[in-house]
């Protein structure tokens, strides 16, 4: 099995780090595609401390790798879906800016 | 191994009519029912399969799927749902130049998730099932693409979607890390030897997971989304998006929560029952003053997943007709709703056509079948009897008050709420037949598919509501495994 050196709190404090920061950029950012590029974060934060848990818990050695995979691929499909809706409003719209999708607001 | 398979058959079924309905589409193009009838015909295979195993709990794939009379009743229920949205869809899709087959075969894989969904014995599965449920759900959102309205809708569903979804998938690693184990049982048999407190890692887990889920299920103030994503949607897949993905998400509720963490079920109750005042009482109250029929009932909508929620608590309370009622309130929900929706399909025969109140003027003298239905389905929403809405609001609150505690408080708070919706449930009725009609007349669709649609939802809230023992039987079946 892989080797990572030292212990597991350090690497769930930068995955928490790493989420906070996609957080704040999802609240924080008006452009459709950093948002995305927030929620990816976030997402990839959540692999690091799959993939630490699963290394440093013996009971769960092996399948932190598993989960992590399964995460990068559901995030692959929701990228897939969230662009092309992105493009889709964007032809529309002709702006990425989310605070002008403001049609319905009443 | 061909074990394994036998059991998880109705979600193969499902993806291979899937991949049937775009190949029937591609070899007899231009033929708008061929992929609704294949997709329909796999619905039918796909429930004959789910009827069958309804007999006993079977486990397969190491856990990861139960099935059994839980994932029969909701696998029924869903391809309920997604055969009337199969029927009122279509012409009215049709109308405004998309495709049908697409359409239809983004529902069957969408349907695959909720299934999964039920049948998920782990955390993994769980995840994998929801987000399966919900891809789709934004797919369908925009699938009016060249309309502003639909792709605004689908980008903030999206993206608060995905948001939550992160959130969501946060706690349940971490869940999954300080309980060393993905397993929904096990989790609670490790949260109930760990004692009383909340270990800090797994009260981290538990706000990320009640964030998560509070956004996926439309709860106050995680609702933000709801309203113009059910507004700007073609409206037959809103009434899909406002049922289909609400009662998945209401299963993943039930799973996490009355599953996986009731050991701590002290440390939820209280925050859910919160949640769920708010959501009823504020649902209702904007829906109040809402003039666009749709999206009052996107507001509506709100307001029933603040019912549901009070079944939640009860069950958490140690209730145990609290799931069932949930259960019982799902189905009354997806016919009643299906059928609203349905009814606004049919009063927006004209491409672009808007609903809104002052729309629906007189309709009654105009088409006073099509009327009927519409107090029908508006009736069973306010809840009065005899309709499915008038059993299914009787159910959860009674199990509330059962359950006592702060059940009871809420039981209180579902009535006040019920009497609040009267008001904009029947104002639509008065308008419908009480009022002179409107200068300009509402064209009606007129689609055999979509009165056939109009019927199964009217037949079915009726049904339920002249006879509800033998779907209490089915619910008392479904949470005995």
């Amino acid at each position: 099995m892989s080797q990572i050196a030292g212990h597991l709190e350090p690497y769930l404090v930068l995955a928490g780090i790493l989420f906070s920061i996609g957080a704040f950029g999802f609240l924080a950012r008006r452009n459709a595609i950093s948002m995305l590029m927030s929620i990816e974060l976030m997402l990839n934060a959540v692999n690091l401390s799959a993939v630490a848990l699963g290394v440093f818990i013996p009971a769960l050695v092996g399948q932190g790798i598993a989960f992590a995979l399964l995460i990068i691929a559901v995030a692959a499909a929701e990228a897939t879906v969230g662009l092309a809706i992105v493009i889709a409003i964007y032809r529309n719209r002709k702006t990425p800016l989310v605070d002008e999708y403001d049609t319905m607001r009443q | 191994m061909s074990g394994d398979l036998l059991t998880i058959a109705p979600l193969i079924t499902v993806g291979l009519t899937a991949v049937a309905v775009l190949l029937s589409d591609g070899l007899t193009p231009n033929r708008r029912y061929a992929p609704i009838a294949v997709a329909l015909a796999g619905l039918g295979l796909t429930s004959w399969i789910l009827l069958q195993q309804s007999g006993g709990t079977v486990t397969a794939l190491s856990g990861a799927y139960i099935g059994g009379p839980f994932v029969a009743y909701l696998g029924l229920l869903g391809s309920a749902v997604v055969a009337i949205t199969l029927l009122i869809s279509p012409d009215h899709l049709a109308a405004r130049r998309y495709p049908s087959a697409e359409f239809a075969a983004t529902l069957l894989f969408a349907l695959c998730g909720a299934i999964l969904v039920g049948a998920s014995g782990d955390l993994v599965t769980l995840f994998i099932g929801l987000e399966l449920m919900v891809i789709p759900g934004y797919i369908l959102a925009g699938y009016a693409k060249r309309d502003p309205l639909s792709t605004e809708g689908a980008v903030k569903y999206f993206l608060l979607g995905s948001f939550s979804s992160a959130i969501l998938l946060f706690g349940i690693v971490l869940l999954w890390g300080s309980t060393s184990t993905a397993s929904l049982t096990e989790i609670a048999t490790a949260l109930t030897a760990a004692g009383a407190g909340l270990q800090p890692a797994v009260a981290m887990a538990l706000a990320l997971i009640t964030t998560g889920v509070a956004f996926k299920i439309a709860a106050v103030p995680f609702h933000y989304w709801t309203p113009d994503a059910y507004q700007g949607s073609p409206t037959p897949i809103t009434g899909y998006l406002s049922v289909g993905p609400k009662i998945g998400a209401f299963v993943l509720m039930i799973k996490i929560f009355l599953i996986a963490l009731l050991p701590l079920a002290a440390s939820w109750i209280p925050v859910v029952a919160i949640l769920a005042t708010a959501t009823m009482t504020l649902g209702n109250l904007v829906a109040l003053t809402q003039s666009n029929v749709k999206r009052m009932l996107a507001y509506s909508s709100i307001a029933h997943t603040g019912y549901l929620m009070v079944g939640i608590v009860a069950a958490g309370e140690g209730e145990a007709s609290g799931i069932a009622g949930v259960l019982f309130y799902s189905v009354a929900y997806a016919l009643m709703n299906l059928g609203a929706f349905a009814f606004l399909t049919a009063v927006q025969g004209r491409p672009g056509a808007t609903v809104q109140l002052s729309d629906l003027a007189g309709l009654g003298r105009k088409h006073p079948m099509l009327a009927l239905l519409a107090a029908l389905f508006l009736l069973s929403l306010t809840g009065i009897p005899p309709t499915a809405g008038f059993f299914a609001k009787a159910y959860v609150i009674l199990s509330a008050v059962q359950a006592g505690g702060i059940a009871s408080v809420l039981a209180i708070v579902a009535v006040l709420n019920a009497a609040i919706a009267a008001f904009y449930y029947l104002r639509v009725v008065i308008y419908l037949f009480m009022r002179d009609p409107a200068e300009v007349e509402v064209q009606v669709a007129t689609a055999p598919l979509l009165r056939a649609g109009l019927v199964v939802a009217a037949a079915g809230t009726l049904l339920l509501g002249l006879l509800p023992g033998g779907l209490i039987e089915a619910v008392v079946k479904a949470i005995a495994s």
